[in-house]
């Protein structure tokens, strides 16, 4: 069976919500609640106070240690400051050490009691002391034979070509070698 | 004076003003807010002493964030978020449902002259079934609901401390108060 009002729109319903809400926000705390935690403060304040600050002695002694923050900020910068001067002079005075005291010679190039490249280290042999006359043999075809080219007389030749006859004081090629 | 001391006096001097201008600011913070803050606290502990032992650690964590009093714009949604955040952190550990909670506690805070000792009694006895079915609630629709008892805290505040927004807010009030009308049906409380 549906209801005839809804829960919510129950006016009881809302009067009891109401009521139990008004209850939980009116709740009245015990007399003295502010004394109390103004007494807690204090005692935790001079709690504060005589800890140990975690900051330098010269930031303790001039009472800059109140908040406990400019110390340790102080502290972190002068501590970066005092690393990067380190880092930088160390790199400086190492780097001026080598160039001073440890010249780096390059590596001793030995040569060979004969001619200058390798492979006359490996074959050596004495320097010419003048150019070397190519032989015959090794010079090339066109050194060898000057003129123009030669039929031999008892060459076979095509029909209708005529053979120039060799001058008389010519020798033949092939008596040359 | 050197020129360097005269720096560090200038640097000095405003730090322990500051001191005693904390302390004056904190003890209004007390004066003004700390029944607020236990109303906040009780809400959800349900137990007279641990509403007030948040109320002087929310205190205790203002004391040690001083230094930032002067970058707080509302200290009523800042103090209240805190206490908030303190006793659902301590309920979340305790993983119970308040183990304290009594019907002095709630009887202690009924008005004395309004009702008889009797009538006092059984009025707190249904307030602590009607809060124990808030518990049962959704957790969104719970806290809102629990925040909106708080007759100091509108609900812009309300909004400020679970960080959402005024319409979030009362749709899930809305919500809350229509399941519970409906679970208070099932168990004829009102009756």
């Amino acid at each position: 069976m549906k209801h005839a009002i809804e829960p919510e729109n129950d006016p009881r319903t809302t009067a009891v919500i109401d009521a139990t809400l008004h209850h939980v926000g009116s709740v009245t705390p015990s007399s003295g609640l502010e004394g109390r935690v103004l007494t807690r403060l204090a005692s935790e304040r001079v709690r504060m106070e005589a800890a140990p600050s975690t900051g330098l002695p010269f930031f303790r002694r001039t009472k800059l240690a109140v908040r406990g923050r400019l110390p340790v900020q102080a502290l972190g910068l002068v501590t970066g400051c005092l690393l990067a001067f380190v880092v930088v002079a160390g790199s400086v005075m190492h780097s001026r050490r080598l160039h001073t005291n440890q010249l780096v010679a390059p590596p001793a190039l030995v040569l060979p009691a004969h001619g200058i490249g390798a492979a006359s280290a490996v074959h050596p042999v004495a320097p010419a002391s003048a150019p070397v006359p190519a032989s015959q043999a090794a010079r090339g075809r066109s050194a060898r034979h000057t003129g123009r080219a030669r039929i031999a007389p008892h060459a076979r030749k095509a029909p209708g070509v005529a053979v120039p006859a060799p001058p008389s004081n010519h020798t033949s090629p092939d008596s040359q070698n | 004076m050197s020129c360097f001391e005269g720096q560090l006096a200038s640097w000095v001097a405003p730090a322990c003003e500051t001191t005693v201008d904390t302390s004056r600011t904190i003890a209004a913070l007390v004066a003004e807010y700390s029944t607020a803050l236990y109303r906040v606290a009780f809400s959800v502990t349900r137990n007279a002493a641990e509403a007030e032992d948040a109320v002087q650690e929310t205190f205790l964590r203002v004391l040690r964030h001083e230094s930032r009093l002067g970058e707080i714009r509302d200290y009523r949604v800042w103090l209240v978020r805190i206490v908030w955040n303190i006793v659902l952190d301590k309920k979340r550990r305790a993983k119970t449902r308040p183990e304290g909670e009594d019907i002095a506690d709630h009887a202690r805070a009924l008005p004395s002259s309004d009702l008889a000792a009797d009538a006092a009694v059984i009025s707190s006895q249904r307030h602590a079934r009607i809060l124990a079915l808030i518990d049962r609630l959704p957790a969104r629709e719970r806290q809102a609901l629990l925040l909106s008892a708080i007759e100091e805290l509108s609900t812009a505040e309300i909004a400020s401390v679970l960080g959402t927004t005024e319409s979030s807010i009362r749709s899930r009030i809305f919500r809350a108060r229509r399941e519970l009308a409906v679970l208070l049906e099932k168990e004829g409380i009102q009756r």
